[in-house]
């Protein structure tokens, strides 16, 4: 693992037994004064370790959930505990302190597009660093040297030096990926991560999702569109329509009729392998 | 198929206020025309006119007194026939067209019953309104000419299984241009222009042009013995083409390098995307916009006049401070309005890391803004050199100190001399900072 030394935000193998990682109560979130409902009392748990796979339409609310974990987006009502601790209810300053082991991927990758490889790797570590060392862009040599291993651990380590906007989408995924892998996360939040992919890239870029869940622990969560990918590498599935919840269980359980029950009467399932 | 109506008076009044400004622009151009150009000619049109003197009339706001409610009711009549037949500006403006509750096409005789009924609408509607039995008939119904001859002004949805018509077929076309024309030439008739003036140059022009065919570079180098008459050995140095030339391309250069390092931490506080977080922070935003806008408007030339009096005249100081006010509020316009288009996903992900404010603008906000900060700074570079060699006019200091010395003296070479100067310098400047911007961006 990439633990860099002195960090003491990691709970102590005592708390792995005694409860989940994330548990949801009733989380809601309204747009419009009330017109639009994104999440409708949302509740469920997440255990440690979990591979938690999210699907559901366009728009019920999968992006809306993700983003509510780390207060990217401010919930209406219900209350989220990560580790126990509602994060609903954290100021500012202790938000950050829980979103520096929550790393995130996105769909459009999100990357810094004139910057380097490197500083956009490096800059998963913000979150540890102190104000001046960050302004003046003054990274100590642990994390550099951590920054060019986790490269190579993706394969990208000879694009190190290269600006980010130069790569092909999967490897700026996988820039992603070693972005969020430097924050020494204990959960990772993946927003579609390979919607904008073709499907073998999307194998690939999953793979890196299931290598970080299965050697390093990290609890992943990640909403696709595609129910093969689920089956795959999820341990769990959740599903959504209409910012409700509809379907908790294991990938094995969704037939035919669960399908058509979350995607409606007209959808076909699509193979990607 | 129905169209949608939605019968909104007030919009409705708006539009007809706005054609019958329009209407009623025409009428007082033309009559004004009419008689500035025409009427100048023949005394008799003054007396019809009921004008007392001649010169009463040459002001173009002064309204008609000739039978006013003749033209009164002439422009309305104009207004109402021109909103009933074809779409008016002012239905185009308000997004208003005149449609038909039954079927898609509005008959003739749908148009005459509107017009005919119209006044009987006039008298009748405020009293409906004033009534609550019949102010819901016309909030669905629309006032008595709409719902009797069964249309309704309302809310233009454009079909989108029809071709547009072409903007030379609408009546608002047509007024668009004739608006344009009568205002050109109302224009050229009310400044009094006179292009054959430029046909016969006097005698001095002559004498400028030939000054300019053939420049005298005498103090190219040497100081300009009228401008130096009382200042010390040291100062007389500056007052040369050269050495002036010089001074203007630092003064520019200063004011430039000054204006964007102020101009740069006011840009965030006047973008709205970063300062969407607190009711405190939106009114910073409104202040710091505010200044931007008040200090841009005030063009340099006035900022000049304005510090001479403080930091004195003729002096290089007074220029580059003037500068400076007007180039940290053009600068800060012009980067806020960047800070304002950057993507907003890499931020998104900087604060998912846990970072702070302050390192999210530095890792996301900046990286992205960088080249056209530098565009920008190169651009505004090239204005103040330009600016520069004319502060001198109102009191700041730089190459127009010998411009409009020479231009006053009447020292024709001398003044082709200073001029060949400028161009040369500011084309040479333009061109560089064009090829490095090239290279930026």
């Amino acid at each position: 693992m990439n633990t860099c030394p002195g960090e003491p935000d990691s709970p102590g193998p005592y708390f792995i037994m005694s409860q989940p990682h994330l548990r949801f109560e009733n989380l809601t979130k309204v747009y419009e004064r009330g017109q639009v409902v994104a999440l409708k009392n949302v509740s469920f748990t997440v255990e440690r370790g979990e591979f938690l796979v999210i699907i559901g339409l366009s728009g019920s609310g999968k992006s809306t959930l993700l983003r509510c974990i780390n207060r990217l987006i401010d919930s209406s009502g219900g209350s989220i505990f990560v580790d126990g601790v509602d994060v609903t209810e954290l100021s500012n300053a202790g938000m950050r302190r829980v979103r520096r082991k929550i790393g995130m991927i996105f769909q459009h990758f999100n990357l810094i597009k004139r910057s380097s490889v490197l500083t956009n790797v490096l800059s998963g570590r913000l979150g540890y660093m102190p104000m001046w060392r960050s302004v003046f862009g003054l990274f100590t040599k642990t994390d550099r040297e951590a920054a060019l291993r986790n490269l190579d651990r993706v394969g990208l380590a000879d694009k190190a030096y290269a600006r980010a906007d130069e790569l092909s989408g999967g490897q700026q995924q996988r820039v992603g990926i070693t972005r969020a892998l430097m924050q020494d996360p204990d959960l990772l939040l993946t927003d579609e991560p390979v919607s904008a992919l073709d499907p073998a890239t999307s194998h690939s870029v999953m793979q890196y999702l299931e290598q970080m869940n299965q050697e390093d622990g990290v609890t992943v969560l990640a909403s696709l569109h595609f129910l093969s990918l689920a089956r795959r590498f999820g341990t769990r599935i959740i599903a959504l329509k209409d910012g409700e919840l509809m379907f908790d269980g294991s990938p094995a359980e969704i037939d035919e009729v669960k399908f058509k029950e979350i995607y409606g009467e007209d959808a076909q399932e699509v193979e990607v392998r | 198929m129905m169209r949608m109506i939605a019968p909104d008076l007030r919009r409705r009044v708006l539009g007809f206020l706005l054609d019958l400004g329009i209407v009623y622009y025409f009428i007082h151009g033309s009559m004004y025309l009419y008689l500035a150009v025409w009427g100048r000619k023949t005394l008799a049109l003054y007396s019809y006119f009921k004008l007392q003197h001649d010169y009463a009339f040459f002001n173009p706001l002064k309204l008609v007194a000739w039978q006013w409610w003749l033209i009164l009711a002439g422009t309305i009549l104009l207004v109402i026939l021109l909103r009933t037949f074809g779409r008016s500006l002012g239905q185009r403006a308000t997004r208003f067209a005149l449609q038909s509750v039954v079927g898609d096409r509005i008959s003739l005789r749908q148009r005459v019953v509107r017009i005919l009924l119209l006044p009987f609408s006039v008298v009748a509607t405020p009293f409906q309104l004033l009534l609550p039995a019949t102010r819901r008939q016309v909030a669905t119904h629309g006032p008595l000419h709409d719902a009797l001859s069964k249309t309704s002004v309302g809310l233009y949805i454009k079909p989108s299984d029809q071709p547009r018509r072409p903007i030379w077929k609408t009546q608002w076309g047509w007024v668009v241009l004739a608006l344009l024309g009568i205002t050109f030439f109302l224009g050229w008739v009310i400044i009094d222009a006179e292009p054959e003036a430029l046909l016969s140059p006097s005698e001095e022009t002559r004498r400028q042009i030939s000054g300019f065919l053939r420049p005298d570079f005498t103090h190219l180098m040497t100081p300009e013995p009228a401008l130096t008459q009382n200042t010390p050995e040291v100062e007389k140095q500056k007052i040369s083409i050269l050495n002036l030339m010089v001074i203007t391309i630092l003064m520019a250069l200063i004011a430039t390098i000054l204006g964007a390092i102020l101009a740069f931490p006011l840009s965030f506080l006047g973008a709205r995307n970063m300062m969407s977080n607190s009711v405190g922070a939106m009114i910073l935003y409104r202040f710091v916009r505010g200044f931007f806008n008040l200090f841009r408007s005030i063009e340099i030339l006035i900022w000049v006049a304005l510090f001479a009096t403080w930091l004195g005249y003729g002096n290089a100081f007074t220029g580059v401070m003037a500068l400076v006010i007007h180039t940290i509020a053009a600068l800060g316009k012009l980067y806020s309005e960047q800070v304002e288009a950057i993507d907003p996903g890499p931020l998104e992900a900087i604060r998912a890391a846990g970072g702070s404010k302050l390192q999210i603008i530095r890792y996301a906000v900046i990286p992205q803004i960088i080249p056209s900060f530098l565009a920008f700074t190169l651009y505004r570079w090239d204005i103040n050199v330009r600016m520069a060699t004319i502060v001198s006019l109102v009191g700041g200091g730089g190459i127009g100190m010998l411009l409009f010395w020479y231009r006053h003296s009447r020292n024709f070479n001398e003044l082709g001399a200073v001029i060949l100067a400028i161009i040369i310098v500011v084309w040479t400047l333009d061109y560089i900072s064009g090829r490095v911007r090239e290279r930026i961006v």
